[in-house]
């Protein structure tokens, strides 16, 4: 079922977040060269967390249209964050970048489709997808 | 989506909050109940005269320590309250969900508005600054200064559990007033933790009272002579002809805010897809229980082909609209406060086909998510063609029914929605300033909205509609608060 309201969409996002922190503190347990950086994106995660339910708890009013806020298929944006067993350096920072890919994508949708209507709600959205973007420029250049 | 846990989760029966203490009413008692789920949630006295009359005094002897108690230290017992309300802000919002059915998105919008008003009051110091003339005659000086009152009344409706006290409250006691609060009594809890808050804060007994009730308690607050004045928001009948008159004959302020039919002028250059998405929100948002929800909508323009698409369009995304229980954050429309609500929303409903309107969209035929009792939902529901003298067209619904009518042009439609008795919450929706200043000047509304469907004043804004929507001269929030909250002393000085 679509993701409509500002609610839920934050509560998708606390969910993408969380388990892409998870899975770079896994990564960086399993690969201790690139372990800080990979911890500073789990930070990172937990930040953009904070970030956008401080703006939803700030801005939200009763002149926000919280309920008509997005149009969304969560199925479109599925990740997929858990490592196999054994897992290869170079796999694993695929799935990452696969996940910060398809958070990148939800954070961009949402921002678009939100900026009417959720103010200050859509911006931050904007402003971390483009946050992951650089992220994933950043992972692929720990695969080289 | 899972349901978020409910806050409120054994019944009780809720006391009166009298003087610093939790006092057990003598009234008869009666059942909140969650219009979700048709579960009681608490129970609430119906409070008698002599209850009140032992807050009013409570609030009368507190008075004079109030009053004498500086600004900055009511000040930084509103900053402490500010802090509680941050701190408890989601079970602030869960509790109005439960009791009161709205969604939980909505919820939370009002936790905030109700928060802006406190920290608005929090800038009393300069707010209430008086001022001073030097030499009105030589060696004569004049100055004015803002005095409290005394007692308050403040009466709360049932479709704003939360904020709509504290468009009042913050106000009435930082300027040096104490108040008697009486929440609905058919969603008091929200006024009860509120209440809770306050005295965790700190306010000293008497300052904050609250008597819960009916009739009894509002008959009581308009005879009281101890009460300087009353806020109230309520339906129109009531406001105009108990409130307003009642105050009237024993000498108290008022602001009575009361209903309205709001009218939404959608021009053919508007953005179409924003302006949908906004009428959704306008209509039903909290299942159309706002004195400033759009009730009706004024299509201008003699384009038959963009009116039967807009429509359409219009009915496409209201069919779409999830019902159920606004603890489900997907949910964006819950039911109607109670059953008898929803029945006066069927009568319209039926009305509306009797007079010859034409039913797009019918919300007695949906689903309500998550498979909870139907009692009190309605679906939202459109009606195109809609004469605006006819009963549906004019008459306050309260519930989420669309009334789509046409205009041929944009005096057509300002005329039309200027002829509806109420003036609270009227809007336009184009992308030509022209249209929108050209609205804006002449459409006789206390709140105009512009490309905005929710024209609902911020805290540091007056709120207050116009016609049979306002009863009174000052309105509640902001600097108007501040000066019904206050009389103003001129002392006129000079030394031999």
């Amino acid at each position: 079922m679509a993701l409509n309201t500002c609610s839920e969409g934050i509560s998708f996002v606390r969910e993408m977040e969380e388990a892409s922190a998870a899975l770079c503190e896994e990564m960086a347990k399993l690969f201790p060269e690139s372990a800080e950086k990979l911890q500073e994106y789990a930070k990172s995660n937990n930040k953009n967390v904070a970030n956008v339910q401080r703006t939803y708890f700030g801005v939200i009013t009763d002149g926000i249209e919280g309920c008509y806020a997005f149009n969304l298929e969560p199925e479109l944006y599925a990740i997929d964050a858990t490592l196999p067993a054994g897992v290869s350096k170079a796999d694993a920072l695929a799935k990452a970048i696969a996940v910060e890919e398809t958070m990148a994508r939800f954070y961009a949708d949402a921002g678009e489709q939100g900026k009417g209507l959720t103010a200050d709600v859509a911006r931050a959205f904007t402003m971390i997808s483009r946050k992951k973007g650089e992220r994933v420029e950043e992972l692929k250049a720990l695969c080289k | 989506m899972a349901l978020l846990e409910e806050p409120i989760k054994e019944v009780k029966v809720l006391k009166n909050y009298i003087n610093g203490e939790w006092v057990e009413s003598k009234g008869e008692i009666v059942d909140v109940v969650n219009p979700a789920t048709m579960k009681t949630i608490s129970k609430v006295p119906i409070s008698t005269r002599d209850e009140l009359d032992q807050a009013v005094k409570a609030a009368q002897d507190a008075y004079y320590d109030w009053r004498r108690t500086t600004p900055l230290a009511r000040t930084r017992m509103l900053f402490r309250l500010k802090e509680l309300l941050e701190e408890n802000f989601e079970k602030a919002s869960r509790i109005q969900t439960q009791e009161h059915g709205k969604c939980i998105d909505e919820s939370r919008g009002e936790s905030r508005r109700g928060i802006e008003n406190v920290e608005v009051a929090c800038g009393i110091p300069t707010l209430m600054q008086g001022y001073v003339s030097e030499d009105v005659a030589h060696g004569i000086d004049e100055y004015c200064i803002p005095t409290p009152l005394g007692v308050f009344g403040v009466i709360g409706p049932f479709n704003f559990p939360w904020m709509i006290p504290l468009w009042s409250i913050p106000y009435a006691v930082a300027t040096g007033n104490t108040v008697v609060l009486k929440p609905s009594s058919e969603v008091p809890n929200s006024q009860q933790f509120l209440a809770e808050l306050a005295e965790e804060a700190g306010f000293p007994p008497g300052v904050w009272n609250v008597v819960h009730g009916g009739r009894t308690v509002v008959g009581g607050m308009l005879e009281h002579p101890d009460i300087q004045g009353i806020t109230f928001v309520g339906s129109t009948p009531v406001a105009k002809d108990v409130i307003y008159p009642g105050c009237g004959k024993s000498g108290k302020r008022v602001i009575a805010q009361a209903g309205a039919k709001n009218f939404m002028t959608i021009m053919p250059d508007c953005a179409v897809d924003q302006t949908i998405a906004g009428m959704m929100t306008s209509f039903f948002g909290n299942a159309g229980q706002r004195c400033l929800a759009a009730a009706n909508a004024v299509v201008v323009g003699e384009d038959d082909d963009f009116y039967n698409e807009f429509v359409a369009k219009v009915v496409a995304m209201a069919k779409g609209i999830k019902v159920g229980y606004g603890l489900d954050e997907s949910i964006q429309m819950g039911p109607l406060r109670d059953v008898s609500k929803k029945q006066n929303v069927l009568k319209y409903i039926d009305l509306g086909i009797k007079e010859g309107a034409d039913l797009v969209l019918d919300g007695r035929e949906f689903t309500v998510l998550g498979g909870y009792p139907d009692d009190c939902f309605v679906g939202p529901t459109v009606f195109s063609n809609v004469d605006p003298k006819s009963r549906v067209g004019a008459e306050e619904i309260f519930g989420p029914v669309m009334s789509i009518m046409r205009a041929k042009t944009l005096d057509d439609a300002i005329r039309i929605t200027n002829e509806n008795p109420f003036g609270n919450g009227h809007s336009i929706f184009t992308q030509n300033g022209a249209h929108a200043r050209y609205f804006q000047y002449n459409v006789v509304s206390g709140n105009v909205g512009i490309n905005i469907g929710i024209t609902a004043a911020m805290a540091f804004f007056p709120f207050g509609g116009l016609k049979d929507s306002f009863f009174g001269v000052l309105h509640t929030q902001g600097k108007d608060a501040i000066r019904f909250f206050t009389d103003t002393k001129v002392v006129i000085q000079r030394w031999f």
